[in-house]
């Protein structure tokens, strides 16, 4: 935040330099957080931490986990139904699960930021984005997911472009509503005024003011992603064997529900959790950025 | 009104033409050769030929879509490959079980979730409040086909209370009640959240309002003041939070029907989509896609029946 020392105050309730000081002294946002960076932390180091190969089927089957009379610190998660160990499944699937639900939100929250801010810059444009932003709405994720599964075959990707496209026209409108009573205040008017570049107007006026709502949008948006990548896995239409992904050893666990209740709960709880917390952070950093978008 | 509704009408003409390319694309942009796909592997080049000629694939795109628009306005939409029955038939009989769970999820769902909303934002920042908060935020991050799980274990297979496969009949007889619980109750639980937050910031909304102070300034008892007042006043984007959350609603049909094998639209789709099976996965999606629609032109409707103001 300090190099926008030269740009003129947020809209609203100004963010203050230590927003996210005020966000952690939330004890359930402090926590939120603490998880969530673990969870990446160990996902993204998954090859190094990982104590077993995750595609390395193993002679001691649905062994339960550590915490259970029988079981052992060899596979403190267990194993699955084919001997695979759940813990190092369970850091790569958390991996892939992670990596999709980043790259869709990623993906569609920049191109939708970018359409919104646009349109309500560019006022001549405004009709035409927002026509084709209300023909995308018309699409839920889930029957874009459907059709691009259809087309292109299941898989990791489809899933991510269905997320990122369905993501696009929500922020677009998030971002444009923002950017259009940004764009009414008097510092928009003084750096016309004083000769500044529609460039430097749009980057260093608009879009620092509007990037603290577009972030809430996007954290709340990502633990939504994060259902539906996961449901389609589990249906069999998203990421499929040989990687891992979460939604997908749920799936692999159902018929073991009854002997080895471990193999689909523990990545079923490891999605909620990550949704949870994604959800409650997202929340706290509303009320904390932007206290008029409470709920 | 009427101009209200004959706009609204207009704005679907383009999502609809959006609808129709995307079945279309379906149809073509299938991985490999769809005339090879429908020939099957025994089949010589001669009737490949055939087929692809006979399916106008050896036609410019434009001319293949507009002969698509055509057969679909005239309710064809093609074979399945797998059952030989017409795609129509096959959507016909998987339209009333979905919207027979859906109904069966929106009444209990729904009643329960404004209940919870109102309570929450009766006793703003107490104890309950915190808990009913808490409740919608766990419910909105479960994956559902966890809750799907949960249920089929402990009262389909544990408890042995309720059926769990498949359905039993019409909604209307006990078999059928009996098969949609399970079902039901697993896409509910996802839809409480929503509902009770919105009803919640919704109800503290209106409740800051001046004819909910007038009310109370009258003497009206409190209990009063909140339903006749103040509830009544809040319902309004309740309703329009129904056809927002239509999506999501749609897709946790898709995953519970799967899961229950439930013989609706979703596992249709789901199904087809596994089983290479493009022309009904096409019907399917087209038909998920205009029920999505028609809904929340329905809501928009509904929006300016319930609110006086938004007919301007």
């Amino acid at each position: 935040m300090s190099a926008a020392a030269d740009a003129p105050p947020a809209d609203g309730p100004a963010p203050g330099r230590a927003w996210w000081r005020r966000l952690l002294s939330d004890p359930l946002a402090l926590t939120s957080a603490v998880f969530l960076a673990l969870v990446v932390l160990s996902a993204v180091a998954a090859p190094l931490i990982a104590p077993h190969d995750p595609f390395a089927s193993s002679r001691s089957v649905m062994q339960p986990p550590v915490w259970t009379d029988t079981g052992s610190w060899a596979h403190p998660l267990g194993t699955d139904g084919q001997g695979r160990d759940m813990l190092s499944r369970s850091l790569y699937g958390t991996r892939l699960t992670l990596l999709i639900g980043v790259l869709s939100v990623g993906l569609g929250g920049v191109l939708g930021s970018i359409l919104g801010l646009m349109a309500a810059f560019k006022s001549a444009i405004d009709p035409y984005v927002m026509r084709v932003v209300d023909v995308m709405l018309s699409f839920p994720a889930i029957l874009l997911g459907l059709a691009l599964v259809a087309v292109m075959g299941p898989g990791a990707w489809p899933v991510i472009v269905a997320l990122a496209i369905a993501t696009v026209p929500d922020c677009a409108r998030i971002a444009r509503s923002i950017a259009v009573s940004v764009m009414k205040q008097e510092y928009i008017e003084a750096g016309r005024a004083v000769g500044l570049s529609d460039a430097a107007l749009f980057t260093r006026y608009l879009l620092r003011n509007a990037i603290s709502s577009i972030m809430i949008f996007i954290s709340l948006r990502f633990g939504q992603v994060i259902l539906i990548g996961a449901a389609l896995s589990y249906l069999g239409l998203g990421a499929r064997p040989p990687v891992a992904e979460l939604g997908m050893m749920a799936a692999q666990g159902r018929d073991f529900l009854l002997f080895a209740p471990h193999i689909a709960v523990i990545p079923s709880v490891l999605i909620f959790l990550i949704v949870l917390t994604a959800n409650v952070l997202g929340d706290a950093l509303r009320d904390v950025l932007d206290p008029r978008l409470r709920g | 009104m009427m101009t209200q509704v004959a706009n609204r009408l207009l704005v679907s003409i383009p999502v609809l033409f959006g609808v129709l390319l995307l079945g279309f694309f379906l149809l073509i942009l299938v991985p490999g050769d769809p005339a090879i796909v429908l020939a099957g592997p025994m089949a010589t080049p001669e009737i490949v030929d055939a087929i692809r000629a006979d399916m106008g694939l050896d036609r410019p795109v434009l001319i293949q879509f507009a002969s698509y628009l055509g057969r679909v306005l005239q309710g064809d939409l093609g074979r399945s490959l797998i059952s030989n029955k017409t795609v129509v038939s096959e959507l016909a009989a998987a339209i009333g079980p979905t919207a027979e769970l859906m109904l069966a999820c929106l009444i209990w769902s729904i009643p329960l979730g404004i209940a919870m909303g109102t309570l929450a934002a009766v006793h703003r920042g107490r104890l309950i409040d915190r808990i009913i908060m808490a409740i919608s935020v766990a419910g909105v991050s479960l994956p559902i086909f966890f809750i799907c799980l949960i249920l089929i274990q402990l009262v389909g297979v544990h408890w042995q209370l309720l059926p769990f496969i498949g359905r039993g009949g019409p909604l209307w007889t006990l078999e059928g009640l009996r098969h949609v619980a399970l079902p039901a109750l697993s896409l509910g639980a996802i839809f409480i959240g929503p509902v009770a937050r919105m009803t919640r910031s919704s109800v503290l909304e209106v409740l800051k309002l001046d004819h909910v102070r007038t009310a109370r300034a009258k003497g009206l008892s409190e209990r009063r003041v909140i339903l006749r007042h103040g509830l009544r006043n809040a319902l309004i984007p309740v309703v329009t939070l129904v056809g927002l959350q239509a999506g999501y609603l749609l897709g946790g049909a898709v995953v519970t029907e799967s899961i229950f094998s439930y013989p609706g639209l979703g596992r249709l789709a789901v199904g087809a989509i596994l089983s290479s099976d493009f022309p009904l996965a096409q019907g399917a999606i087209l038909i998920l896609a205009l029920a999505f629609i028609l809904i929340n032109m329905i809501v928009d409707i509904l929006y300016a029946l319930l609110d006086p103001r938004v007919q301007a």
